[in-house]
Parts: C-alpha cells; structure tokens; sequence
C-alpha cells in the first residue's frame, strides 16, 4: 500500500482534446439518458410532495373536494390559520424540536460511539452477549414496553418536559446508531491501531485519536438520521408532551386536524410543508459533510 | 512496524472470525480490556438497567398476566400464548407482515442500492437529486401521508387518472383487500432515501485507489462492480439489510396512519405491531399485547441470527 | 471549516447538550416546567382540531378572567392521539383533572373508577335541567359524568339538489318509502346518488333498532339486538347498494362514507346532528338542511333518544381542585357565552335555558339542529344505556364485517352472527 499516497494522475486517463468526437457524443447522449432519467424518476417520487405544496395553497375546504394538482384558487389563508396551535405560534413548536432534535444528536454521538468502540474493538468476554442484547433492544417493538417507560419517568415527574426524550439518547439507547458504528468500525482496518499500540496508546487514546476520526461518515451518518427520526417522532413526543409551550412540531401537526372531521386538512399541508425545509435544509447542508468526511479516511 | 497487507481486491475473502483486537494479550492485557470495555460501556449499561431492561422485563411479566390497565395484573400463565395460536386475526397479521417483510425489503434495497450506484458517479447536480430521492423519508410517518397516498391510490387519484387515459378503469387501490397492502409496500419502497444514504456513505468508503489499481490492471466497469465495489460493500449491505427487515417487521406508522387504525379493509393491511397497538391501547389488553410482542421479538431474532450466520458466506470485513 | 477538528466536534456537542439541558425542562417558550402533579391550575384534556382547540381557549380566557382561581392547563391532541395519551396517563395514575370521555369508552372508564361522583360536588350549577334530564345523565344509576352536547341521528340533505329536483320535503314516510326515493333519484339523477351506504352509522343504527323494538345495549350490559334485526338493517343498506342508490364503495372511500368525496354525488347523508356544522363548510355552494330519520311503521312511541357527549372530573383529584372543576364544569354548560364562542361543534346545547338564549345567535345551520335536537328533548322517551366495558371496538367490528359482505366473502347472516359473536366475547372477556 505505500504506493498509494504518490497516485499523482493515472496513465490511463486521456485529455479532453485527445477524445474523439464519436466518443464525446455517445457521452453526451449517455449523460443526456441519464439526467433525463434521473428528473423523470425524480419528479415520480416527488408527486406527492409537489401535490401536497399545491394543495397548501388552496383554500381549506378544496383541497379534499377538489383534489387536482392545478389549483383552481389560490390563497396563503393556510398558513396564516395553520401558524398558531394552542395558542403559540409555529416557531415555538420549530424550536422545541430544534433543541430536542439536536441534544439527542449530541446525545447519540457521545453515547454511541462510546459503546460501539467497546464492542468492536476490545476484547473482554461478555461482547458478545452485550452485542446481543443491543441487538435484542432494537428488536422489541415499542408499543410493547412504552407504557412501563412512560410509568418511570411518571414517578419521577418527568412528564411533559424533555427529559424523558433526551436523556434515554445519552445512554445509547438507540442501539440502532450502536449497530451502524460497529459495522463501520469493523470496516476499518486495524493496521492503525496496531500502530498506535505499538506506540503505547490504550484503549482510550485508540479511541479518540484513531478511530474516531476515521468514523466521521458513520458519526455524520448518525446526526442525519437521529436528527430526522427526533423531528418526525411522534408517539413519543404525544405521549410526555402536553402542554401546549412544549409542543413539537409532530403533535402540533397532529392537533391541526381531527380525524373525526377532516376540515383544516389545508392547514395541515401548508404547515408540513414549513416543517420540511428545516429537516431538506439540514440533510443538504450536513451530506456535503459525509463526502467532505470520507474523503479524508485515507490510510495515512 | 508491522503493516498488514490490504487484501487482494479481487478476491472475496470469507470473512474471519473475529480477529485477536489490537492490545489484547493474556492475563493483564486481557483485563485492561475489560475494564476499559466497561467505561466504554457505562453509558449504555446504565441506559439499559433504568431505561430498557426493566420495562422490557415488565412487559416480559405482563405477557404471563391479564392486565387491563387500571387493576393490578393477574397471572394467567400461557393463555395469552394459547390464545394467540387459535387467534385469526393474529395469523392475518402475520401473514400481512410476512408479505411485507418479504417483498418491501429488497424491494426498497434494490432501489437504494441502484440510485446510489448512479449517484455515486461524478454527476452534475449530485447533491439536488440526492436531497430530491431523499425528500420522501423525510415524510415517513407524518398525519400528511395518509391524504397524499390517497391522492395517489384514491378513487380519483393519479394512478386511476392515468390508467383513465389509456381506457382502464381503476378501483379505490386503497379499499381493495387485494391491493391496499400493494399501497404501503410501495410507500415503504418511496422511502428508499435513508438506506440510499448508508450506501453511499459505505459506496465513499471504498478507496478510489483500488478502482485505479484494477483499471491498470485493464478491468472493465462490470469487473471493478463485481470484484470491488460488492464484496467491499457487503458489510453495508448487510447492515441495511438487518435493520430494513427488522424495521419491516416492526413497520406501524405507515399502516396505522393510511388505514386510519384499523388494519383495513378486512384486516388486509393488519400489520403485526398495528395489532399489538390496537390490543394494548383500544383493547387496553395489556397481557395479551405483551405475549404478542415478544413472539415477534423471538421470531425476528430467529431471523436476525439466521441472518448472522449466513453473513459469514458473503460478508466480507476489512479486518 | 475545511474538516471538523474533534476537539471542535466534542464542544460543540458540549454546548448543545448544555443548552439542551438548560431547556430542558421548559421548551423555547419558557414553557410551565412543572410535571404532571405539579401546582398550577386544574388540567382540563380535551381533543379536537385546531379550529376547536382555538375557540375553547377563548372561552377558557373567558373563563379565567372572571375567576383567576380557573385557569386552565390544556391538554389538547385529536382524537384518536387524545386516546392514546389517556392510555398511558391511566397506567400512570396521571389522568388530568377534567377530561372529556370518547364515546366508546364510557363505561369501560366507569367499570376502572376513573369518575369522581359528582353529586358530592356542589359548584356544578344543575338548576336548569329537569328530573327527567337529570335521569338522562345517570349512568348506572349514578351522576358521574356531565353530559355537554347532544347529538341525535339525522338525515341531512342536499337543499340545492332537492331544488333541482324538485322536492322539498325528503324524509316525508316510512323506511320503505325513503328506499324508494333514494333508487328513483338515483336512476333518474345523472351522475348523483340517492345516500351514501351508511350501515356503519351508528347513532341511525340505534335509531332503527329502538323504532323496531330493539335497543343497542341492554341495561345490563349486553348486546340489546338479534341476529335478525341487524341482518335487516343491513339487508336494507344492502338492497339499496346493490340496486345503484348508492355510490360503490371504493367510491365512497370505504363503508365508512367519506364527506369529501361523496358529499357531492349525494342527496341525502345519514349521519349524527352536529356534523353539519363542519360538514357544510366543505361546499359553500350548496345549503343543506336536517331531518328525523325515517319512521317505521310499526315504530313504538318513545324510539327517540339523545345522545351526549360527556365530561369527567378524575377520581384521584384533590378536594379543592374537584371543587374548582366543578365550577369549570358549571361554565361550560351553563352560560351563553361559554356556547358562543364555542360553537355547537359538539352538538345542540345541553342546558335548554342556554339553548335558547343561544338562538339569537345560531347561524342557519346551527338553528336546523337546534330544531331537530328540540324536538327530540321533548318527547316523552325510553331509556337508553351506554356500551358495556369491552366492547368498545364494536364500530371496528361492525365495520369489518360489512366490508366483507359488501366485497362479497360473507353472507349478510354470516357476518352478523360473527359480529354479535365477537362483540359478546369482548364484554364476557371484560368482565370476567
């Protein structure tokens, strides 16, 4: 492998004015084929979405009765009704989600890698039965254990804050993001830490100096994810939060409309279309991240 | 300085059994592990003790009792478990999740897997299609899904539109028992953005130099995809696998908001966590909901084991 | 930032955690902070839309500010997330302090002793109603829910279409008769439908049973029909769906008719009294109006009923609360400015004073059910009693079971035997 770092330009590739042009043109065709694949399949998968920010901007009462993707009126009453739930307005419910999004980023990333070091690089003889229950915990279906959690923090008069939320993400309880980084972990070499053994680092400093850095695009991985799954949570979010100051956008979006009598569905589109850009907005500004991090896991 | 030699890219090399870990050695070494292992650990272990042990242990006890919410538990033994064998609407349900397990899964890796493949390339635009793709998961369980899927699958939805114009007339997709769980496999599949993602991200892991290296060597495309990027992607591959299949499994959102609750029409939509929700919270059958958890629970880690085991034919890890 | 040094990425962690601490307990609003049996005003869990959750707020602050000691700490969702929070609140022993009871849950909560009895509290104001009203209430004999609307089974109709057509009266004879009706619109009326298939509905289901000298539940909490009486209530739905009256049911989204899509292809729509007030606002074009259900022949005096919505105060509450509750209680149906900002969402006032010092200022469609619910009130009726602890899916059930006749897997006997079947097994499950 020493000869990596000296790539320099590869033999094989030509100058663009060296390619014929029957060459240039079959490629273009390709990238025209491609392209015009993508966008066609594109906007298949974005029909729903273009239709529900349509239908936002329809009067209330048309959007069920009159459902065509050409409106017919236009109007921005939705988003002026659909602004304040419970008295508060929307960006209350943004910034509850913001800040319950975001500590249970920060509280997977510490807890998380902390753990999946452990399992995927230290040796000690109950690994293999801790993976296993990791495992296990992600098996077990929510509903199922809700209701006894809920009791805990009940008692401890933990209800209708954010604490039930947050805390259970700093003790690696979602053992999902535990399961990713293993297997990243496991994708890394262990030439480096055999190195930095060798130069007397512990576990500790193996950790912080050698894997972690190299685990940036499971680590980016895992902020993308918790911090949409945290966004669009939702059943555990209604059940600890019932007061209206600590409504999240879920539950705020939930108490637009009643499944009794669908009227206010306009609301609903219009205000799920604002609680969409924050979450597109942080994914396109955090992937540039996951390039940027791979691009550094060099063997160096 | 020892430095391992990469393996020879071009061939799968089964996978080894867990190798000795860098520091691991007899006696004080192996200890040393051990207790770095569990400061390591800590958080999660106090996580799993307060937060996820014990109510799973109490739904495991619950599972053994008649508990209806508001009077103490009361201990039936096996009835839940017998009842459950002679339930219909238990079997129903696992049959809908079977079929959805069974078809969504490879259904929505295939397309994460070849939309990654395509947007891995150098191509103009990149980060647009990747959020566009990306936009549908960000949807997932929202209350808004279940207008838009019936704008789709409706009687006077889109697909009904289209097929309109070529002389078909199409039924309500939604309220027919035959297709209606045809409508959340697709919506399961429309979602592929978040194992698009991961595959990306393991696609990126891949050291561009290997592709160098075997294009000097004159391999084509279709030798770099067979002999690189597969076997060096079979970790990913198989990580995506292990938790789309258990998040099929436990799939509740998609059913519980497009069938308004009720598994229906005929139960065709039923899933398997639908049911458990619809005995604990409308039936307020505690017991019962509990024993039908954890049959799931040791059906999928039947599974997820069986998973493991075969991963040693094809998976393929760098250490 | 060309690359997230570590030490960059553990302080900026650090700081969000910290922040996120910091809010922790309050939200971005500075939120109450407290728990669940914290100080602070009574709880009062209600469900809805945003529309309601709105105009109940006004009243609350109507509410406060001629009693500070009132403010309320709302616990809103819609209803089928109201259900779930409740669930879990039940588990927990954290029920709020006054909360509304969905309907199919009544007496499954009364059998659990969520109630408080509300004959030891004396701030709730009864004085407007009458012995008769007061037995209404009752539920096994005791007062422990206070009822705060009412709703009875209705036909509404299409007042632009019956124009086009023609007529004005629809509902004008016998359930026969309406049959009849509903085909010859059907066949004569391009591209319209008589009624939508309303087999499911529920309060018109017990309107046919009582006029056909059956009842929904019995007093003693079992099923209060046979076999043969719901075979005919269905047998009727069917004939008219089968002979075109009715729009197919992918159509109408299901046995369960949806408003929005059928709404326009109808000229009649069964349903409950209050749905008009926000089933109108779907079609601004058209004017409706309401009328009884059809009369069978053969109908006993009596068969009306009313149906009410009811509230609760939470067993476990303290002295002082329940008292302040019952104040609470007392505002809401009892005072017209309550009513007013409310709006009759929740069917026709239960207090008959405030019912009628609400119709200066019901708008049209409010006044139509006023008037139906009126006449209703003022007959002589048979009792009623709620569904029995366990059988609180029975509308699921229900609807199962005509969604497999009308696809045709089951005969009309076999589907009503295993509807009756699964109903009784879940209330002997219940109380067993």
């Amino acid at each position: 492998m020493t000869t990596l770092t000296d790539t320099g330009t590869t033999a094989s590739a030509r100058t663009p004015r060296q390619v014929p042009v029957s060459v240039r043109r079959s490629r273009l065709r390709g990238a025209i084929l491609r392209h015009g694949g993508l966008i066609l399949f594109g906007l298949f998968m974005l029909y729903p979405l273009i239709w529900m920010a349509v239908s936002a901007f329809k009067p209330s009462h048309l959007v069920l009765t009159d459902p065509g993707i050409i409106p017919t009126e236009l109007t921005l009453e939705n988003f002026v009704n659909g602004w304040v739930v419970g008295g508060f307005p929307f960006w209350v419910f943004f910034g509850n989600s913001l800040v319950v999004a975001v500590s249970a980023i920060a509280g997977n990333l510490f807890s998380c890698s902390l753990a999946a070091f452990a399992l995927a690089r230290l040796d000690f003889r109950a690994r293999n039965v801790y993976f296993a229950i990791v495992l296990v915990s992600v098996m077990l279906p929510m509903h199922a254990v809700i209701i006894p959690q809920y009791i805990v923090f009940s008692n401890l008069d933990l209800v209708n804050t954010f604490v039930p939320l947050i805390l259970p993400k700093f003790l690696a309880t979602d053992a999902f993001f535990v399961f990713l980084m293993v297997q990243f972990i496991r994708g890394i070499p262990r030439t480096l830490d055999e190195a930095a053994w060798i130069d007397g680092a512990g576990p500790f400093r193996t950790f912080w100096y050698v894997i972690l850095p190299l685990m940036k695009p499971a680590l980016i991985t895992t902020t993308i994810f918790t911090f949409i799954w945290t966004w669009n949570d939702f059943f555990g979010q209604l059940i600890y939060l019932t007061d209206s100051t600590v409504f999240t956008v879920p539950i705020a979006l939930n108490a637009l409309v009643d499944s009794q009598s669908n009227q206010g569905t306009g609301t609903l589109m219009a205000m799920s279309l604002l609680s969409l850009v924050p979450i597109l907005l942080f994914f396109a500004f955090a992937q540039k991240y996951l390039i940027r991090g791979i691009a550094t896991t060099g063997l160096k | 300085m020892t430095l391992a030699k990469s393996a020879p890219p071009a061939q799968v090399a089964a996978p080894d059994p867990p190798p000795a870990p860098v520091g691991a050695g007899k006696g004080r070494g192996r200890r040393r592990q051990t207790a770095a292992a569990h400061v390591f650990l800590a958080p999660w272990l106090i996580g799993l003790v307060v937060i996820t042990a014990l109510p799973m242990l109490a739904s495991l006890v619950l599972s053994f009792t008649d508990y209806n919410i508001l009077s103490t538990p009361r201990f039936v033994g096996l009835a839940n478990f017998e009842r459950l064998l002679e339930d219909p609407r238990f079997w129903q349900s696992a049959k809908v999740t079977g079929i959805y397990v069974l078809v969504s899964v490879p259904l929505q890796l295939g397309f994460a897997l070849l939309l990654a493949l395509i947007l891995d390339k150098g191509l103009r635009g990149l980060a647009i299609y990747r959020s566009a793709y990306y936009l549908p998961s960000l949807l997932g369980g929202s209350v808004a899904v279940a207008v838009l899927w019936k704008q789709i699958f409706g009687y006077d939805g889109l697909v009904n539109q289209g097929l309109a114009m070529i002389g078909i007339q199409g039924s309500n997709w939604l309220q027919n028992p035959d297709t209606a769980l045809g409508t959340l496999i697709i919506l399961n599949a429309w979602t592929f953005g978040s194992p698009m993602v991961i595959f990306l991200a393991g696609l990126r892991q891949i050291p561009e130099e290997l592709y160098e290296a075997a294009r000097v060597d004159g391999a084509g495309w279709a030798r770099q995809f067979a002999n690189i990027t597969i076997p060096l992607l079979t970790p990913i591959i198989f990580f995506n696998l292990i938790l789309q299949t258990i998040g099929a499994f436990q799939a509740f959102t998609q059913a519980h908001v497009v069938s308004g609750g009720t598994g229906g029409p005929v139960d065709s939509t039923l899933f398997y966590t639908l049911y458990i929700y619809q005995q604990a919270f409308v039936n307020f059958d505690m017991g019962y909901a509990a024993a039908l958890a954890w049959v799931l629970l040791l059906v999928i880690a039947v599974i997820t084991a069986l998973h493991f085991t075969l991963s040693k034919y094809w998976v393929f890890y760098g250490d | 930032m060309r690359s997230m040094s570590r030490r960059s990425l553990l302080a900026g962690a650090g700081a969000l955690a910290g922040a996120g601490a910091l809010t922790a307990c309050g939200g971005v609003a500075g939120g109450s902070g407290g728990g669940a049996g914290g100080s602070g005003g009574l709880r009062y869990a209600f469900w809805g839309n945003n529309v309601r959750q709105t105009n109940y707020q006004k009243a609350f602050d109507l509410m406060a500010e001629e009693n500070p000691e009132l403010a309320l700490k709302v616990e809103f969702a819609d209803y089928e997330a109201f259900q779930e929070r409740m669930t879990t609140q039940m588990a927990a022993g954290n029920v709020a302090d006054i909360f509304w009871v969905p309907s199919p849950q009544v007496m499954t909560y009364y059998s659990n002793g969520l109630y408080r009895p509300l004959a030891e509290i004396d701030t709730l104001d009864l004085s407007d109603y009458t012995d008769a009203d007061l037995q209404d209430f009752l539920l096994d004999g005791e007062h422990n829910t206070m009822p705060f609307g009412i709703f009875v089974p209705v036909v509404r109709h299409n007042a632009t279409f019956a124009e086009e057509a023609g007529l004005d009266q629809i509902v004008t004879g016998d359930w026969k008769q309406f049959a009849e009706l509903m085909k010859d619109y059907s066949a004569e009326t391009e591209g319209r439908f008589g009624t939508a298939y309303s087999a499911d509905a529920d309060l018109p289901f017990e309107g046919w049973l009582r006029q056909h000298g059956e009842q929904l539940w019995t007093e003693d909490g079992k099923i209060g029909y046979s076999q043969e009486g719901l075979e005919a209530w269905i047998e009727y739905w069917e004939d008219l769906r089968t002979s075109g009256a009715t729009p197919e049911i992918g159509q109408q989204d299901g046995v369960t008719a949806s408003w929005e899509d059928a709404g326009d292809l109808c000229l009649t729509w069964f349903g409950n009294s209050n749905h008009i007030v926000d089933d109108a606002t779907f079609f601004p074009d058209y004017d409706f109006a309401l009328e009884h259900l059809p009369v069978a022949s053969e109908a006993e005096e009596g068969h009306q009923f009313l149906y009410f919505p009811r509230m609760a105060i939470y067993k476990e509450t303290s002295e002082e609360k329940a008292s302040l509750a019952g104040e609470v209680l007392s505002f809401c149906t009892a005072n017209v400015e309550t009513q007013k900002l409310t709006g009759l969402t929740m069917g026709a006032p239960v207090n008959p004073r405030v019912t009628e010092e609400y119709r200066e200022f019901a708008t049209e469609d409010e006044t139509s059910m006023l008037d139906v619910v009126t006449v209703d009130r003022e007959v002589d009726r048979r009792p009623r009693y709620e569904a029995p602890p366990g059988s609180n899916t029975w509308r699921q059930v229900m609807v199962r079971v005509l969604e497999e006749i009308t696809l045709g897997s089951s005969t009309i006997s076999e589907g009503a035997a295993s509807m009756i079947d699964e109903v009784s097994r879940g209330i002997e499950r219940a109380a067993g």
